[in-house]
């Protein structure tokens, strides 16, 4: 246990250890990426050298947690709880998975720009900014470095039209997300005079909201509905999944939405505490408008690619039902789910990543015919995944699912739970037919999986992944702690939220 | 033999050795090769039933509440254990599973030829999923074996089945897993709305149906989430249309665990939660109004369709409509005999399903087809095998003597005072029965022996009759002979019919009193 005093340089520093340490590692990925480049050894340096900086400061997060790190007073800029801490150990997870995967991708497409590693630990470390931000303005610092560095990265791709067209659609999009959400956080500002969380609940908390306030909390959520990818503020999320280099697909579905998730619940329980009759409508709404639309969707699709995409929307809605009781139950049940949701959807891309050449694209159903008599194991762990995203008993997005479900229930909530299983058994229809297809389909033609190869290190991250998703799936216990415990740490000034 | 089973402490360790020993079995047939698969596969199964039938004397047949019971914690912050235990409804399922699975393996000898490895270990996958949802007493390790056995099946019939064993298998899987998410939801509503009572958050079952009346005005949705999961896997008339593509796209092996086994779970699961839980709710005249009427349709349904099947699977694939009806019937019947009846109508529905089946699965290896009208007369070119099928016929249609007809006439004899009605437009079912299978019975082994193919057929091989003479042997007995079987049931259905009438007092009449005091010895 020990306490950061924020308002002192030495405090300050230390508060934002992972932070700090990854940006400074992120320059000596810059020089080393500047000086070397070109070849395949030097990118595969570059990623390794990356790789081994998340390690570092995930090391700063656990220094952090394990002292359970606390600030003298109000937190400031930034947040001192686990819940950060573990937001932020979950998004460095999603990045270093998201590096292996990257590593033999980028050789075989010859993809070897330089600049590919340092921006995806840029990406990061805005990412831990977003999320552990405790004021308005660091939130949106945070938001803009991350979405910066993933509109490159999504068109790294130079050769892809897709890609390039992905990069803009993402680009211009995410500006008008912004514009959302910076217009959001002025009228905050303008209605309670702070930017900083706690000061903004404290200052609402016990009277009614004004309209300026109202209207800004409106802006900020439709901001966060943007980035997010929740219906109705989806409609780039399939092209941009979909052209993007599959690497950075996984990392946008996994790093994105988790850092997003934990930055709304954090503005939600902390600033808007008071409020819940005015956002929990709009997050019910945008829930059910997202499972269904996502859901329905994702069962059209021939692509797998595409179909993760749409399925991606679907698990947005599944995750703002976690938001919704804007309780601490529900704010651990977000953590648990962005957990079992980015593991399995990593390792899915990641096979996916495997399957294609150069056009991963292209990868339909009828693709994978067939798998499972040539590559068991391969067949064995994409179909772990397909039913951990399905919320199937014994994985890990079973028991994601499960604690939504008693999140919402226990704050007297039918419908939400009602539409999130039916539209699961409606996602059951295109989840199931890619285990079928690998299993219950002969191959479309002899050898067809000759040239299949996965990275030894992508095969790492996804054995990884894999196994903890079943690990997880059937002793959640320590997981679930976890999740509980850091939620448990969200300051709340204001008003507590009904039934707390 | 009690002694003998104390001294070694069956009690303690059974429970968990039948659930934990077939997923133990399914690491050496994994890593063994094809061949020797089915050979482990059969001695984990035998093994597995050579353990079970202890339970038989272990059980106290005096008792009727759960016993056995043994715990240990798995998500302790939530209230969830890894909680099971056996009564006298469960013992009897626990039991059939046992029997059924090493005869299925036996069955599957040559007619799985690829991915034997998978296959077995897929089977025996199966078989702790059957083993744990009869055992379960915590409702959240319910859910998890109720759902997580759906995997296993899903192969079976989608890899190893039979032409359009694709579509067959993702609506068995859809259908299913539509029910029981929507019963996913009700138990965490119910584990929440009782905590808030009484402050203690747990899925054990004893705790929940301690205080189920705590749930209030929920009660009716939650009666019908659960209703809705068990009536698909009965399966209830009109839910029933996954049922007949299942049962015949699966390989045999898949009909029969499908047909005798896994049928029973939606009736196990109204038995042990949906009836015992929400009393008032199931027995409201309107809900029993509407279960009884879709019971009785079946019956009649199931029968009527079954007549006009070309496909002799089919045709046994729509008898179970018919005969699930009946225990639906019996179990609404809430009375000593009828229930009794029910549990009758569970295990030899079971047994000579599963023996119609794989007759049925013998006969087609052979011959490499269904339709009833591609044989004739082949009652004297295979004679042992016309033999057994008649007998097994005659025991599915009720034959007195034969274990058919003791659980069909306890339900009609427990229900009538409570539904005379309905009770005997029921009572057609049986000769419905009678018909379609004597009728497909003619057709196929009497007759004239007129096409060539038929004049070659193999009778029954020694492999096959030793999969055969148990299931005979078990027809003859509960024919004959139920008292055994009959006892150890009563306590725990006396124990039922007890509480759900005690519960719903307003449906109770003086006809249940009075079978309940003349409940059978």
């Amino acid at each position: 246990m020990i306490q950061l005093d924020t308002s002192t340089p030495q405090g300050v520093t230390m508060a934002l250890l992972p932070e700090v340490l990854l940006s400074g590692w992120t320059l000596i990925v810059l020089l080393v990426a500047s000086w070397r480049h070109g070849r395949p050894e030097d990118s595969r340096l570059a990623g390794w050298l990356s790789f081994a900086g998340i390690a570092v400061s995930l090391a700063g997060v656990a220094w952090l947690w394990i002292n359970s790190a606390t600030p003298v007073g109000l937190a400031q800029m930034v947040a001192l709880d686990s819940f950060r801490y573990a937001a932020a150990a979950l998004i460095l997870v999603c990045a270093g998975g998201s590096i292996l995967l990257s590593l033999g991708y980028l050789e075989r497409e010859d993809l070897l720009a330089p600049e590919y590693y340092p921006l995806l630990l840029l990406g990061t470390c805005g990412m831990l900014f977003l999320a552990g931000a405790e004021d308005l303005i660091v939130l949106f610092l945070g938001l803009e470095v991350m979405s910066v560095a993933i509109y490159v990265l999504a068109g790294y791709n130079r050769a892809s039209a897709s890609s390039a067209e992905a990069a803009l659609k993402y680009f211009l999009i995410g500006a008008f997300a912004s514009g959302f959400l910076l217009y959001g956080i002025a009228l905050v500002y303008g209605a309670t005079g702070s930017t900083n969380l706690s000061l903004i609940g404290a200052q609402l908390a016990g009277g009614k909201l004004s309209l300026m306030a109202a209207l800004g909390l409106g802006l900020l959520l439709i901001g966060f509905g943007f980035k997010v990818a929740a219906v109705p503020f989806h409609m780039w999320a399939p092209d941009v999944y979909d052209g993007a280099p599959t690497p950075v697909t996984a990392f946008m579905a996994t790093g994105v939405k988790a850092a997003a998730f934990v930055a709304m619940v954090r503005v939600l329980l902390e600033g808007f505490p008071s409020a819940p009759a005015l956002w929990q409508p709009v997050v019910a709404g945008l829930a059910i408008a997202s499972m269904v639309v996502g859901n329905l969707i994702a069962l059209a699709q021939r692509t797998l690619k595409r179909m993760l995409a749409y399925s991606s929307i679907a698990h947005a809605g599944y995750l703002l039902v976690a938001v919704w009781p804007g309780t601490r139950l529900g704010s651990g049940a977000v953590l648990l789910y962005l957990a079992a949701y980015g593991l399995t959807t990593l390792a899915s891309f990641g096979f996916l990543a495997a399957l294609g050449r150069g056009g991963e694209r292209e990868v339909t159903f009828d693709d994978v015919a067939g798998l499972a008599a040539s590559r068991p194991w391969v067949a064995l762990g994409l179909s772990v995944c397909m039913l951990s995203l399905l919320g199937f008993p014994g994985t890990f997005g079973f028991i994601g699912k499960w604690y939504i479900l008693s999140a919402s229930v226990a704050e007297g909530q039918i419908i939400l739970p009602v539409v999130l299983v039916v539209t699961s058994v409606i996602s059951a229809g295109y989840y199931l037919p890619v285990i079928m297809s690998m299993y219950m389909k002969p191959a479309r033609v002899e050898g067809a999986y000759q040239g299949f190869r996965l990275s030894p290190s992508a095969a790492g991250a996804i054995m990884i992944s894999v196994v903890a998703v079943l690990l997880f799936g059937f002793w959640p216990g320590g997981a679930l702690e976890a999740a509980v415990r850091s939620a448990a740490t969200l300051t709340q000034t204001g008003v507590p939220v009904a039934h707390q | 033999m009690i002694q003998l089973l104390q001294s070694i402490g069956y009690n303690r360790w059974i429970l968990h050795a039948l659930v934990l020993l077939p997923l133990a079995g399914v690491v050496p047939v994994l890593l063994g090769d094809e061949r020797s698969a089915k050979r482990m596969a059969l001695a984990v199964t035998t093994l597995e039933l050579l353990l079970s039938v202890g339970l038989w004397w272990a059980l106290d047949p005096a008792q009727a509440g759960m016993q056995l019971v043994s715990s240990a914690p798995w998500i302790p912050r939530w209230g969830i254990s890894y909680r099971v235990g056996l009564d006298g409804i469960s013992l009897f399922m626990v039991l059939l599973t046992t029997v059924m699975m090493p005869l299925s393996v036996l069955a599957s000898w040559t007619s799985i030829t690829r991915r034997e490895r998978a296959f077995y270990a897929l089977m025996l996958t199966l078989l702790t999923g059957l083993i744990g949802v009869f055992l379960a007493l915590d409702l959240f390790l319910f859910y998890v074996f109720f759902e997580v056995m759906l995997i296993p099946m899903y192969f079976i019939i989608g890899v190893w089945g039979g032409a359009n064993r694709l579509y067959a298998a993702i609506k068995f899987f859809i259908y299913t897993m539509a029910g029981s998410l929507l019963m996913l939801v009700a138990i965490v509503v119910m584990v929440w709305k009782i905590s808030a009572v009484t402050g203690t958050l747990s899925f054990s079952y004893e705790h929940l149906l301690q205080n189920a009346g705590s749930v209030g005005s929920a009660a009716p949705w939650l009666f019908a989430a659960f209703a809705l999961a068990f009536a698909i896997k009965v399966p209830i008339f009109p839910l029933h249309t996954w049922l007949p593509d299942a049962h015949v796209e699966a390989p045999t092996a898949g009909s029969v665990l499908l047909a005798a086994i896994m049928l029973k779970i939606g009736t196990y699961g109204f038995l042990r939660f949906a009836v015992p839980f929400f009393p008032q709710v199931a027995l409201s005249p309107g809900v029993s109004r509407l279960i009884v009427i879709l019971a009785v349709t079946g019956v009649v349904y199931g029968a009527l369709v079954a007549m006009v099947q070309p496909d002799i699977k089919k045709l046994v694939a729509y008898s179970s409509v018919s005969h699930l009806g009946f225990v639906m019937l019996g179990i609404w019947g809430v009375t000593l005999i009828s229930v009794q009846g029910a549990l009758m109508v569970m295990i030899s529905h079971g047994i000579s399903t599963g023996a119609l089946f794989l007759l049925i699965g013998m006969i087609y290896e052979r011959r490499h087809t269904r339709l009833i009208d591609d044989y004739g007369g082949i009652a004297r070119v295979v004679p042992i095998f016309s033999l057994i099928l008649t007998v097994v016929a005659l025991s599915s249609i009720g034959l007195p003597g034969l274990n058919g007809f003791v659980g069909e006439f306890l339900v009609l004899l427990g229900s009538f005072g409570t539904y005379p009605w309905a009770t005997g437009i029921a009572t057609t079912g049986v000769i419905f029965a009678a018909a379609y299978l004597l009728w497909a019975l003619q057709r196929m082994i009497f007759n004239r022996l007129d096409k060539p193919d038929n004049e070659r057929l193999l009778d029954l091989t020694p492999r096959e009759l030793v999969v055969l003479v148990p299931l005979l042997a078990g027809i003859v007995w509960l024919g004959l002979y139920p008292g055994p079987v009959l006892r150890r049931m009563e306590p725990a259905s006396r124990r039922f019919v007890q509480t759900v009438q005690a519960a719903a007092t307003t449906t109770t009449t003086g006809a249940d009193m009075v079978s309940l005091e003349k409940g059978p010895r």
